[in-house]
């Protein structure tokens, strides 16, 4: 790549294509919208070779060539639709479905398997051979959170290839040669902490998440393009959810943050969502404890309380907690309501975690710096240590607490102690937590999966999430929770709804001003860009 | 996931190809020969050409779909290993299927094979998607309830022991191209 901004133009069966000098052919035709099978091709990795698959004519060499292999050259007259290339395409198939085991119907890759796709599109339909096929293992336990079958490899190597390049732990290898070649772990178990992305890149069913093992038909599934909510990276995800519920994340591309990948952690993170101790209705602190209450009820008793609580110490003893859970939306929401009673000190709780250089952040919540940018809170702490001792000195007597990471925060005696002093609470969270069982009113809050929004990632970049999950009717989502208390407390008539949101955050000023709403594309967008 | 199209071979029918004027015949063949039968019969004195329900049962013909069943093999198992095409395939969604996992050679078998059979429309499009044989369209026609929820079949009535079902499984391997 000498000039990396120079254009060539190729011609792909009469069609012409302008590229970068040097780009990869078979890119450059699938960019364009061609349909070439190809397996072991994968654009995060390395170039392989090895499937033989994606062969193409070109016009002055003396044989066909895998166009993965391939660098475009101006001029380049390039034959797909060739009866050459139909005949080869048909014979690498037939190859390789030789010894593949037709196990498609308990193999969890059908519906999304490459092999199937393309033996159904380009293959010859029919097996000609009748000897046996090959026995090797399979279910294989070689990691914690990986299975590996044998027999339906291909020997793409892309699984090999992702544990050199990517996740830099080489624990897969391709034992043997020629038709003895065998996809083995050799001296330690595939464990590390990406270890799950090889079942993406797996072409086939060789590689299968023991979490998605036997358990849903790809085809059921139905996906959404959201945010995974495990850490503050912003890993762009698909939710593929069926009969109300989740049945796995799986990353999407998005070059500026994740490539293609996701970390298992990120991955297994979404059980949260369907829990059984999840918190469905309002609880209202009652003469035997928390209570159920309907939404409407609970909602007036929290604007109530608040009320009555502000009348009784004034606004300066009321304290907020903001979530790192929640979407620029709705703490844009929660701050407005929460301003608009008085309240000074916001504080905000980020749970933090193991992280790495790659895509592993240490803050174990997808929107802490959205919640920074709308200045709900400042300082280093995000304003917690500052928040706690105006609470132990009395200054602070009520506290309206948005998730329970607050919990975590502190050494447990202390945050109880304080807990135990307050003489108003209000919590906002997915469960009906022990520790905050002096809150006077407990509203559900909503999971990522049930809401749509936006989340700023550690580095700025405003992602959306989309709602993939219904949510019971009635239910009010945790923007709804801020709108109605701010127009009882603040007696406006707001409604949540998310582009009237994003307006009133624009005229509010500050960084989100900048990006439109409807602009926010698949990738995306920055806020130091705008 | 792109939709994708996959075009399957199908001729068009032709007047010589698809002969509807022989099935017109055909079926007038045996109108005519069950009328002819039946009036054999009377000239030789019988009066009564009912059949007497529930007492005496017609033997069914192969083609008859009647409610589907599952296939039960002799080691008591059922041959189902729940790669859920019926239920892709049944046009009333009224198949719903939970896999899960078994020590068997097989892997995967159904812990939760459900048939709403109020909802089910014996159109016979599970029995044709499936990979294994397993789910069969029996000549079982009586399958009344007086609630709902008996209606809705669970595996463990569903299942059939799959010599019972080898007139239908021979019919099917005839005629459905696989």
């Amino acid at each position: 790549m000498s000039n990396p901004a120079k254009t060539v133009r190729i011609t792909v069966d009469n069609q012409v294509i302008e590229a970068p000098e040097g780009a990869t052919l078979l890119q450059v035709m699938l960019d364009a919208g061609l349909d070439i099978p190809h397996y072991c091709y994968h654009p995060k990795l390395s170039i392989d070779g090895s499937c033989r698959l994606c062969q193409v004519k070109i016009d002055g060499m003396p044989k066909l060539q895998i166009s993965c292999n391939t660098q475009v050259r101006d001029g380049m007259v390039v034959h797909v639709a060739d009866p050459e290339v139909e005949l080869t395409r048909r014979g690498v198939l037939e190859l390789l479905l030789l010894n593949h085991p037709l196990d498609c119907p308990i193999c969890d890759k059908a519906g999304e398997c490459w092999l199937q796709n393309f033996a159904m599109r380009f293959g010859a339909r029919h097996a000609r051979t009748i000897e046996p096929r090959r026995k090797h293992g399979k279910r294989m336990d070689i990691g914690e959170r990986i299975l590996l079958d044998q027999e339906r490899c291909i020997l793409c190597r892309r699984c090999v290839r992702f544990c050199r390049e990517v996740s830099k732990t080489g624990e897969l290898f391709v034992f043997n040669h020629g038709d003895h070649s065998l996809l083995d772990i050799y001296d330690r178990r595939l464990d590390n902490d990406y270890s799950m992305n090889v079942a993406d890149v797996c072409p086939v069913g060789a590689l299968e998440t023991k979490d998605f093992h036997h358990r849903m038909r790809v085809w059921f599934l139905e996906e959404t393009a959201s945010v995974c909510p495990s850490c503050s990276n912003g890993c762009n995800i698909m939710i593929s959810a069926a009969r109300g519920k989740i049945w796995r994340l799986t990353p999407r591309r998005n070059d500026e943050v994740n490539d293609t990948w996701m970390c298992d952690a990120g991955r297994l993170n979404y059980k949260f969502v369907g829990d059984a101790g999840r918190l469905v209705t309002p609880l209202v602190a009652g003469e035997g404890g928390p209570a159920p209450a309907n939404w409407d009820d609970a909602l007036q008793r929290a604007a109530g309380a608040i009320g009555d609580f502000v009348k009784r110490h004034g606004a300066k003893a009321l304290g907020g907690v903001a979530s790192p859970h929640l979407t620029n939306e709705e703490n844009f929401r929660c701050g407005e309501m929460l301003r608009a009673v008085g309240v000074e000190r916001i504080a905000m709780a980020v749970p933090r975690g193991k992280h790495d250089d790659f895509l592993i952040k240490a803050e174990k919540a997808a929107n802490a710096r959205g919640v920074r940018e709308l200045g709900l809170v400042a300082g280093p702490d995000d304003g917690l240590e500052e928040l706690l001792r105006a609470c132990e000195a009395g200054e602070i007597r009520g506290l309206y607490v948005c998730g329970g990471d607050l919990l975590e925060a502190a050494p447990a005696e202390r945050i109880d102690a304080i807990l135990g002093k307050l003489d108003l609470l209000i919590v906002q969270d997915l469960a009906a937590r022990p520790r905050f069982a002096r809150a006077a009113v407990t509203l559900p809050a909503t999971t990522f999966a049930e809401k749509d929004g936006t989340f700023t990632n550690h580095a700025g970049r405003v992602q959306r999430i989309r709602r993939a999950l219904a949510t019971p009717p009635g239910w009010r989502a945790d923007g709804e929770i801020f709108t109605t208390l701010l127009n009882t407390l603040a007696a406006r008539s707001e409604r949540f709804e998310i582009a009237a949101v994003w307006e009133a955050m624009s005229r509010d000023g500050g960084r989100f001003a900048a990006i439109a709403f409807d602009r926010i594309g698949p990738e995306g967008a920055p806020l130091d860009a705008a | 996931m792109a939709v994708q199209v996959v075009n399957v071979r199908r001729p068009a029918a032709t007047f010589s190809s698809a002969k509807p004027w022989l099935a017109i015949l055909k079926g007038m063949w045996v109108s005519t020969r069950h009328f002819l039968g039946n009036l054999g019969l009377f000239l030789r004195g019988r009066q009564d050409f009912a059949i007497h329900f529930p007492e005496q049962r017609l033997v069914q013909p192969p083609a008859l779909r009647g409610m589907p069943v599952l296939a039960r093999m002799a080691d008591g198992k059922e041959r189902c290993v729940a790669c859920g095409l019926c239920e892709w395939a049944c046009p009333t969604s009224c198949i719903t299927i939970y896999p899960a996992e078994t020590a068997d050679e097989v892997e995967r078998y159904p812990e939760i094979f459900d048939i709403d059979m109020s909802r089910c429309m014996f159109c016979g499009l599970c029995e044709e998607a499936c990979p294994e044989e397993a789910i069969i369209m029996s000549r079982q026609l009586e399958i009344a309830s007086y609630t709902r929820a008996g209606s809705l079949w669970h595996k463990a009535d569903l299942l059939v022991p799959v010599e019972q079902l080898k007139t239908r499984t021979d019919y099917i391997r005839r005629n459905y191209e696989r």
